[in-house]
């Protein structure tokens, strides 16, 4: 068997797997932002049933260490949709279980989105970029996602049996709400104090971040980023909305890169897999 | 990985970055023998540092019964079993044993995509910890007493280890953390993670082979002992070492053996008379908490956990009734609330002195004996005395 012949039946194969569960979806080989007046917030909004789709390979993040070393999830399929300021990624992907309760060795199932800061030729590397080659990343968490769909952020929610004999804060001198009483409580909580996004409460289950290169992720000014994320019994379906990537307008290109954590196998930080830099075509409304 | 200099090896190391030696470094001496495992100190800095919501669980400080109490759970036998070949060897010169280490530390022994060698404790690996409190390690048969020679005879013994972290000289927690969220403190060596940048991605739990920082699920940050800095910075000594009823501690600062001087009291302990000792150098952090081993627990137990310095040590430590400058020393523990940074015996007296030379405080070497007789005429009662 020569090597076309062996290319034609890997995609005959391969088309047929795709067709099999999903027989309308039309895949591209870069993410098409379609377009519309909204962009949808929801991911099971019918609007996404309009858009094709970009299977991106997930590679292990295995150049720096700590490093990645057994491949977890395989794949993550993005749609984008815009509506000339914002672009929203749907990104799925395969999960059997749903990992959103902090702990000691417990990790969170999280994605994130990537875009170069600037729009030039020389593209910032797809490793989080470098020295003077910064990326703008969107970051997504599960339990971040279950503190804003309502769940509260108290020990309880992890240990439901936990007995606590009380805290600084709830002794009888501080009146409940007080300016005393939140400072008491603050002065257990350091990395709040310091405005840390790790504390919540939290408004929304992203943030903004940039990054020059591993290791140098530090926040954003905030750019009202916004996401949901749904579980179902297969994998997690995550919208991230974010403002157009900058000076990028409708029929313009760029590059986007993807990171998928799969908590249950221990991923955070570096330890992630992901994606090389993906064209991104975002379709003006003359080019729908 | 860079060259680095590791005295408690005695050799040179991999390390994740060059050799950068702080400008003082905090250290600390234990005597185990003294330590009544009574945790005043555990309980000193959980109502200092770790009363808040995520931090239930921690003890920056804690005191486990060894041989088998741990916090977390197994935290030394876990690593131990992974490191293979702790071997050591011995060489005579100009009259002193030089030991150097001819195994593998964490550092050296990372896997393929790590930076240290390590592991993660689970939540309910910090469920117990008071396993193991008082428990021996062998049988006590029925009705044997527990004198020393009995101890020794049934192998019956157990000790209480105080662990803090080691504010080490090569942090594992530093090492580890890919965004470089843990730092040194030039000015005293202190290690503390920056609450503004950490990340919560706990590979500084994983790395920390003492297992001495904590994951804050409610901060989503790792938290660790940061050695009383503002107590330090104030010339006052941590408050687990303020607090210690067995009057088993000694803050103050290590300088390197070639720089060792005898009027500090640190090096003096560590340095020239070599009666404290880093617990499992092997590991290669170069661990600045140094510890007096127990004399009465079998050396093959001991050398494993505190290097091969174990026996002279113990030797120097049972002499210490001949050796008036040792004792002395040795008063000098639990005197005072100050940091001593230099120390001088005078006669029958010893004092400890603040950085700018100022007397903190004498003490009598022997306490004056006094023996209270069992009938009290002035409240005309009878009280019993304990041996
Ligand atoms: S004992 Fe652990 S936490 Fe403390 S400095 Fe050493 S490696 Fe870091
Ligand atoms: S306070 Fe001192 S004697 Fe008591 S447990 Fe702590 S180290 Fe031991």
């Amino acid at each position: 068997m020569n090597n076309t012949i062996r290319l034609f039946i890997a995609l005959a194969l391969f088309s047929l797997t795709v067709s099999g569960c999903r027989s309308t979806v039309a895949t591209t080989t870069e993410v098409v932002a379609i377009q519309l007046n909204a962009v949808p917030t929801a991911p099971n909004d019918a609007a996404w049933d309009e858009v094709p789709e970009h299977p991106a390979k997930l590679l292990l993040q295995d150049l720096v260490e700590p490093r990645l070393m057994k491949a977890s999830t395989a794949e993550v399929r993005v749609r984008a949709i815009t509506n000339g300021n914002e672009v929203a990624f749907r990104l799925e992907w395969d999960d059997k279980s749903k990992d959103d309760l902090p702990g000691p060795a417990r990790f969170m199932d999280a994605c994130a989105v990537q875009v170069p800061a600037k729009l030039e030729a020389n593209v910032p590397d797809p490793q989080m970029g470098g020295q003077g080659k910064t990326v703008e990343i969107t970051y997504w968490r599960a339990d971040w996602q279950a503190a804003v769909d309502g769940r509260p952020d108290s020990l309880k929610e992890i240990y439901p049996n936990a007995s606590i004999d009380g805290y600084p804060f709830e002794a009888k001198s501080l009146e409940k709400g007080s300016a005393a009483q939140t400072e008491m409580a603050t002065r257990y909580a350091p990395a709040r104090a310091l405005g840390n996004r790790r504390v919540g409460p939290r408004e929304a289950p992203v943030e903004d971040l940039i990054a020059d290169g591993p290791g140098s992720l530090s926040p954003a000014p905030p750019a009202g980023s916004k996401a949901k994320g749904v579980k179902s019994d297969n994998g997690w379906s995550v919208v991230i909305t974010r403002k157009l990537p900058n000076g990028l307008a409708p029929g313009a290109r760029t590059q986007v890169a993807f990171a998928v954590w799969e908590g249950a196998q221990q991923e955070t930080g570096a330890r992630k897999m992901r994606t090389g830099w993906v064209p991104l075509l975002m379709k003006g409304a003359e080019t729908k | 990985m860079a060259r680095v200099h590791n005295w408690q090896l005695g050799r040179e190391m991999s390390y994740w970055y060059p050799e950068s030696r702080p400008n003082k470094q905090f250290a600390a001496v234990f005597d185990t023998n003294k330590c009544i495992a009574c945790q005043t100190c555990t309980l000193a800095c959980k109502t200092t540092w770790t009363s808040g919501v995520g931090q239930e669980y921690m003890l920056w400080n804690n005191v486990e019964t060894k041989p088998y109490g741990f916090y977390p759970l197994a935290w030394d036998l876990k690593l131990l079993e992974m490191l293979d070949g702790q071997k050591w060897s011995e060489k005579e010169y100009e009259g002193q044993k030089l030991h150097t280490y001819e195994g593998q530390t964490i550092f050296e022994s990372a896997p393929a995509g790590e930076r240290v060698l390590g592991w993660r404790p689970e939540d309910i690996d910090y469920a117990y910890p008071n396993v193991g409190e008082d428990d021996c390690a062998g049988q006590v048969d029925g009705g044997a007493s527990f004198s020393l020679q009995h101890m020794a005879q049934h192998m019956a013994w157990f000790y209480y280890l105080a662990r803090i972290c080691n504010h080490c000289t090569y942090p594992a927690c530093l090492a580890a953390c890919p965004r470089g969220s843990i730092y040194k403190r030039p000015e005293d060596g202190i290690v503390l993670v920056d609450q503004g940048r950490c990340r919560g991605y706990q590979e500084c739990v994983k790395g920390c082979p003492y297992k001495k920082v904590f994951f804050n699920a409610m901060t989503g940050t790792s938290e660790k002992c940061i050695a009383c800095f503002p107590k330090i910075e104030q010339g006052i000594q941590p408050q687990c070492f303020e607090n210690c009823i067995g009057k088993i501690r000694l803050a103050g600062f290590i300088n390197t053996p070639d720089k060792a001087q005898a009027d500090n009291p640190i090096d003096y302990l560590v340095h020239i008379r070599k009666v404290a000792l880093p617990l499992f150098p092997q590991l290669g952090l170069e661990p600045n908490v140094y510890y007096i081993p127990p004399i009465h627990v079998p050396h093959s137990f001991t050398k494993q956990m505190f290097g091969p310095g174990v026996d002279d040590a113990v030797k120097t430590y049972r002499n210490a009734p001949n050796d008036p400058d040792l004792q002395g020393l040795l008063a000098l523990f639990g005197s005072s609330e100050q940091m001593m940074t230099r120390w001088r015996r005078q006669g029958d007296f010893v004092s400890g002195m603040r950085d700018d030379g100022s007397e903190a405080v004498r003490v009598p070497i022997k306490e004056p004996v006094h023996v209270r007789q069992p009938y009290d005429r002035l409240y005309q009662i009878t009280r019993t005395n304990c041996p």
